[in-house]
C-alpha cells in the first residue's frame, strides 16, 4: 500500500519534472550518470586524507578517484565505513562523523544527509522506503548499541531498535534483518535476528567476532566469525578462540553446520559468488563450494600487500593492497588462471568494493 | 642509586665547608642565573634564537602560537587547542626535544611534547637551538631543542617586582598571569601563576558550524629559588606544575560529533647544587618528573584511558678549566630511572646511565671549538655512541662562520615498545647524522645568520600493517624509514633607534627538502617554505607590532598525491599598546590585538578550519 503510494508520488513528480524540462529542452532521455557500469571502491581515509570513493569502469579503461569530492566540492571525512544502495541512490556511511550522505548512485550528486539519531553508524541496508543502520553507540558503553530505522523520504529517524554489543553488517530476507555482532571495541558472538513487523529481536550464538554474512543460493545464512586472540593481564597472547563459518537455517534459526578453523587462524573478508565462498587468511585467498562440509586445504592465490577488501564478480577477484598513509591499489585477478589482469590506484584506506 | 647520589651531594657540600666565606658578594651588582647554563656554554657553532618574555607575552594564547610566529619550526595542530606538535628541519615530532631548565621533558608514552598542553608565558625566556643536541639532552634532540628557562637574579640591593598580565578576547578567551620576582644578595625567588580558559567556539568559515567541543582551561604554578651558600656555591630549586583540561573539537563535515575530553598534568622538581671554585666546577642535580594524562572518549562518561610516568634523574658534572690555554674539560654523568604505566601497559621500568665528555677550547680570538662524546647504557636497548663537533670562526669583528656536526638518537617510546599485542620489543633507537654550516654578521643594528643543513636519519620508527611478517594485517612499529633532510635557514634581525623611535624586525625563512629514501618523495606534513616576520615600532609611550607567517603547502600522503594536501596559507596578527603609567617603580600598559588580521581562511590539518579575524584586549601591570 505504502509502496504504491510512493510510486504514484514519484510518477506525478517525474511528470512535473519532465514537463518543466521539456519547456526548454526537448530531449527527455537522461543518461544515468558517469558512475554507472563500473566498480566502486570506498576508502576509510585516515590522518593522511579524507575518506573517499573511487570509480573504475567495468572494462578497466577508465578510473577516477575522489568522485564524491569532484562532484560536490566537499570531503566526506573519516572514517568512511561502508556504502549501501537503493535502486537510484547510494548511502555513504561515515562513522566518526555520525553522517550518512545520500547521493544519486550514478552521478554521485549529493541529495541529502542524515546526521541526527546516529552514534558511530557502521552498515546500512535498504528495505522498501526505510533504511536500517547498525550503530555502536558511545565508545565506552556496551549496552547502548542499536539499529536506527530511517525514513528514506524525509531522511528522519523513525525509531531505534536496541541490540547486543557491536552490531556490524546487516542484511534482510523475508521481513527479517540479520545483524552480525563483531563486538565494536570489545568482542561478541551473536547474530541478531530482527523481525521488521514488531521489532522483536532473537539471537543466534556463533563463533567469536562474526563479521561478513550473506544468503547462499540454497537459502542458508552464511556467517564468517573471525575468532578472538586471548591475552593475559599484561597483554601476552595466551591463546585463541576458534574461527568458523556457520550455516544457519533462516526459518528455524538453528546452526546447521559449522566449519571451524585451526586454533590461531583468524580468517576475514568472506564473499559469495556463484555458489562459491571466498575468504582471506593471512593475505591468502581461499575458495570453497558453498555446500562443502570441510574447509579447503590450500589457497588459490596470495594477494599483494595489505589485503583489506575483497570482492569476486564474473570470474574475477578484486583484492586491495590497502594503505592508510597513501592511496591504495586494487588488484584484479582471474579466478581460473589466478593471474593478475590489471591494477588501479584507488581510495586511501580502501576497505569496501561494490559493483554499480 | 639514590643513596649514592646523596653521598656525593653530602661530599660536595662538605668540601664546601673548607672554602672561606668571604664578603665578595656585596660587591655584586646583579648576577643572572640562567636555568640551563649548559646551553649557553656548549652551543659553539650552533644557532640559538632567544625569545624573551616580551615576545612570549605577545602570544599568550598558546605555546603553539609562540613558536608558530617566532621560530623556524613547523607547527601542526589539530585545530586550536588540539594536539599539537612541532618539527625542525623536516624531522618528525619526536625529533624535537623540549628542555625545562636543562631537563628533557618529552613524554614517556609517545616521546613528544604537546605544544597545546603546556603554558610558557610564565617563563623568562625560551631558547631555540636548531641542530642535533642528543649529546646534551639525550633522546629526541635530533632536529633541535626548545628550552624553557627560568632566570634567577641575585642583586646587591634587594629588589621585588610583581607583574600582572590579563587579557580577554573573542570566543570567551581569558588569559591571566601573575609573576613575582625577588632578588637579594643571597636569595633569589622567581614564582608565578597563570590561568587560561577559552570557549574556543569560533565559527568554522564557509559552514554553519562552530568549533564545537573545543573549550579548554589550564592552570600553571611555578616556583624557583636560588640560595647563595658561599662565594663558591649555590643551591637552586625549580618547580613547575601544570594542570589542563581540553575538549577535542571535531572535524568537518560533521564537527558536532566530537565528544572527546583530555586532561593532563605535569609536575617537575629540580634541585641543583653548584660549586665553582678556582679551576674546578662541580654540579649535582636531582630531578623528579611526574606526568599523567586521562583521555575520555566520551565526556558524558567517567570511563577513560590513562597513562602516567615517573622519572628520577641524577646528574653529576665536573668541569676543569685549563687556565693557560683557555680550555675546559667537563664530564657529565647521568642516571635516569623511568617508571611508565598506562591503562593497557603494566608498569615498565627503564634505566639509563650515560656518560659524556665535552672539551671546549677558545683557541684564539678568532677561533673556538668544542668536541663532545657520549655513551649511554640502557636497560631495554642499545643506544648508539654519539658525538658532536662545533666550531666558530670569527672572520672580523662583525663576520663569523659557524659549523657543527653530530650524531643523535631518539629512543623507542613506551607505546612503541609495549602497546598491547602490537608493541615491538626488538626496536632500536632512531639515529641521525647531521652537519651544518652557517655564516653570520652582527653589528649594533643588524644581525644575520644564514645556514645550510643536512640530516641523514636512519631506522625511523613507523607503525605499519604487515610490519611483522608473521602477523599480516596487524599494525606494529618497525625501524624502517630513512629520511634525508637538507635545506637553508636564514634569520635576520634589525634593531634601530633614532630619537625616540625604536624599530625592530625579526625574520625567519627556511627551505626544507626532507626526502624519504624509499619513495624519493617529500616527507608528509613538511612544508618546503616557511617565512615568518615580526615587526615592531615604539615611540615614547606608544607601541605597535605586526607578525606574519607564510606556511608552504604540505603533502599528507607518502606518494605526494596532489589530491591530499594542506594548501599554503598566509596569516598575520597585529597589535597596539599604550603605556598609561611609566615610572621606574611601576609600568602599566593597555593593548589591543587583532588575530588573523586579513581574515584568511586556512587549515593546518585537513577539514579543521582555523579561526577567522578575532580580537583581544590586554593589560600588563608591573610594579
Amino acid at each position: 500500500m505504502k509502496l504504491s503510494k510512493l510510486i504514484f508520488k514519484l510518477f506525478i513528480l517525474s511528470l512535473l519534472l519532465l514537463q518543466s524540462c521539456s519547456q526548454d529542452d526537448d530531449d527527455t532521455v537522461f543518461p544515468k550518470g558517469d558512475y554507472e557500469n563500473g566498480i566502486l571502491v570506498s576508502g576509510e581515509g585516515s590522518g593522511a586524507g579524507t575518506g573517499s570513493i573511487s570509480f573504475i569502469a567495468n572494462d578497466f579503461s577508465d578510473s577516477e578517484n575522489l568522485i564524491y569530492k569532484k562532484v560536490n566540492g566537499t570531503e566526506l571525512g573519516t572514517f568512511l565505513q561502508s556504502m549501501a544502495f537503493s535502486k537510484a541512490k547510494a548511502f555513504i556511511v561515515v562513522d566518526n562523523s555520525n553522517t550518512i550522505t545520500v547521493v544519486d548512485r550514478y552521478t554521485f550528486k549529493k541529495e541529502g544527509e542524515i546526521t541526527t539519531g546516529l552514534a558511530t553508524p557502521r552498515f546500512l541496508t535498504v528495505v522498501g522506503d526505510k533504511a536500517y543502520v547498525t550503530n555502536w553507540g558511545a565508545a565506552v558503553d556496551e549496552t547502548d548499541d542499536f539499529v536506527a530505522v530511517i525514513d528514506l523520504n524525509s531522511l528522519q529517524l523513525i525509531k531505534t531498535i536496541s541490540v547486543s554489543n557491536g552490531p556490524e553488517r546487516i542484511i534482510e530476507k523475508d521481513g527479517k534483518l540479520f545483524v552480525s555482532h563483531k563486538g565494536a571495541y570489545t568482542n561478541n558472538n551473536v547474530i541478531s535476528v530482527i523481525s521488521i513487523n514488531d521489532d522483536s529481536v532473537k539471537e543466534i550464538v556463533v563463533k567469536d567476532r562474526p563479521d561478513e554474512l550473506f544468503f547462499s543460493d540454497s537459502g542458508a545464512l552464511v556467517v564468517l566469525s573471525e575468532g578472538r586472540t586471548l591475552y593475559d593481564a599484561s597483554w601476552n597472547v595466551t591463546g585463541h578462540t576458534q574461527a568458523g563459518i556457520s550455516m544457519i537455517n533462516t526459518s528455524s534459526l538453528s546452526v546447521d553446520l559449522e566449519l571451524t578453523f585451526e586454533e590461531g587462524e583468524h580468517p576475514s573478508l568472506m564473499v559469495y559468488e556463484d555458489d562459491m565462498i571466498y575468504y582471506a587468511l593471512n593475505g591468502a585467498i581461499f575458495k570453497m563450494n558453498a555446500e562443502a562440509t570441510a574447509l579447503p586445504s590450500s589457497s588459490i592465490l596470495t594477494a599483494e600487500g595489505y589485503l583489506y577488501a575483497m570482492e569476486v564478480e564474473d570470474n574475477r577477484i578484486y583484492a586491495t593492497n590497502t594503505s592508510f598513509s597513501d592511496v591504495s591499489t586494487l588488484n584484479i585477478y582471474d579466478v581460473t588462471t589466478q593471474e593478475k589482469i590489471d591494477s588501479k590506484e584507488v581510495a586511501l584506506g580502501a576497505s569496501k568494493i561494490y559493483f554499480n | 642509586m639514590k643513596q649514592t647520589f646523596f653521598y656525593i651531594l653530602a661530599l660536595i657540600i662538605s668540601f664546601d665547608g673548607f672554602t672561606q666565606q668571604d664578603t665578595l658578594v656585596n660587591t655584586l651588582k646583579e648576577v643572572v642565573i640562567h636555568g640551563d647554563p649548559r646551553l649557553k656554554q656548549h652551543s659553539v657553532g650552533y644557532k640559538v634564537q632567544t625569545l624573551n618574555d616580551s615576545v612570549l607575552l605577545k602570544n599568550t594564547e598558546s605555546f603553539t602560537n609562540v613558536l608558530r610566529f617566532n621560530s623556524p619550526l613547523y607547527l601542526r595542530e589539530n585545530g586550536v587547542s588540539g594536539v599539537s606538535s612541532a618539527s625542525f628541519r623536516g624531522t618528525s615530532a619526536t625529533n624535537t626535544a623540549v628542555i625545562w631548565n636543562g631537563i628533557n621533558i618529552n613524554a614517556v608514552n609517545n616521546g613528544q611534547t604537546d605544544f597545546n598542553a603546556l603554558t610558557v608565558s610564565l617563563y623568562d625566556g625560551i631558547d631555540i637551538r636548531s641542530g642535533g643536541g642528543s649529546l646534551e639532552y639525550g633522546s629526541g634532540a635530533i632536529g633541535g631543542s626548545i628550552h624553557l628557562n627560568d632566570d634567577l637574579v641575585f642583586s646587591a640591593k634587594k629588589k621585588t617586582t610583581h607583574q600582572f598580565v590579563l587579557s580577554a578576547g573573542s570566543f570567551e578567551a581569558y588569559n591571566s598571569l601573575y609573576k613575582f620576582k625577588m632578588s637579594q644578595s643571597k636569595l633569589a625567588i622567581n614564582a608565578g601563576v597563570s590561568y587560561n580558559e577559552s570557549e574556543n567556539d569560533y565559527p568554522l568559515y564557509d559552514t554553519d558550524f562552530k568549533n564545537e567541543n573545543g573549550a579548554f582551561k589550564n592552570l600553571s604554578l611555578n616556583f624557583n629559588a636560588a640560595l647563595l651558600l658561599s662565594k663558591y656555591s649555590k643551591l637552586k630549586f625549580y618547580n613547575s606544575n601544570y594542570w589542563g583540561e581540553r575538549f577535542f573539537s571535531g572535524e568537518l563535515p560533521n564537527p558536532e560529533t566530537a565528544k572527546d575530553k583530555y586532561q593532563n598534568s605535569n609536575n617537575y622538581f629540580l634541585l641543583v647544587y653548584t660549586q665553582n671554585k678556582y679551576k674546578l666546577k662541580q654540579e649535582a642535580r636531582m630531578a623528579y618528573l611526574f606526568e599523567t594524562y586521562r583521555y575520555f572518549a566520551d565526556r558524558a562518561f567517567d570511563d577513560y584511558d590513562f597513562g602516567r610516568a615517573k622519572r628520577y634523574r641524577f646528574n653529576y658534572d665536573l668541569s676543569y678549566r685549563f687556565l693557560g690555554i683557555d680550555a675546559q674539560i667537563t664530564s657529565y654523568s647521568e642516571y635516569e630511572s623511568t617508571l611508565g604505566k598506562a591503562d593497557k601497559i603494566s608498569e615498565k621500568h627503564r634505566k639509563q646511565f650515560s656518560q659524556s665528555i665535552v672539551y671546549k677550547h677558545d683557541l684564539s680570538d678568532w677561533l673556538n671549538y668544542e668536541a663532545k662524546v657520549r655513551q649511554d647504557f640502557n636497560s631495554d636497548y642499545k643506544i648508539p655512541f654519539t658525538y658532536a663537533l662545533g666550531a666558530q670562526f670569527k672572520a672580523s669583528s662583525q663576520f663569523f662562520i659557524r659549523t657543527n656536526g653530530s650524531k643523535n638518537y631518539r629512543v623507542p617510546t613506551y607505546n612503541d615498545l609495549y602497546w598491547p599485542s602490537q608493541g615491538n620489543l626488538s626496536l632500536v633507537p632512531e639515529s641521525a647524522l647531521q652537519g651544518e654550516l652557517g655564516i653570520g654578521f652582527k653589528n649594533d643594528v643588524v644581525s644575520v645568520d644564514a645556514g645550510v643543513f643536512y640530516i641523514a636519519s636512519n631506522d625511523k620508527i613507523t607503525w605499519i600493517p604487515n610490519g611483522d611478517p608473521e602477523r599480516p594485517g596487524v599494525w606494529v612499529p618497525i625501524n624502517i624509514d630513512e629520511v634525508t633532510s637538507k635545506g637553508v635557514e636564514i634569520q635576520v634581525g634589525v634593531e634601530e633607534q633614532f630619537h625616540k623611535h625604536i624599530v625592530k624586525l625579526q625574520a625567519n625563512y627556511s627551505f626544507t627538502q626532507a626526502i624519504d629514501e624509499a619513495t624519493k618523495k617529500q616527507v608528509i606534513f613538511t612544508p618546503e617554505h616557511l617565512f615568518k616576520t615580526n615587526l615592531s615600532y615604539n615611540y615614547k609611550l606608544f607601541g605597535w607590532y605586526y607578525q606574519q607567517l607564510y606556511n608552504g603547502m604540505v603533502y599528507t600522503t607518502a606518494s605526494n598525491s596532489e589530491d591530499f594536501v594542506v594548501p599554503a596559507f598566509f596569516v598575520a596578527n597585529t597589535g597596539v599598546d599604550f603605556k598609561v603609567l611609566h615610572t621606574l617603580q611601576s609600568q602599566l600598559s593597555l593593548g589591543v590585538k587583532i588575530n588573523n588580521l586579513f581574515n584568511e581562511k586556512y587549515v593546518v590539518r585537513p577539514r579543521r578550519p582555523m579561526p577567522n579575524r578575532n580580537f583581544n584586549i590586554n593589560l600588563n601591570y608591573k610594579f
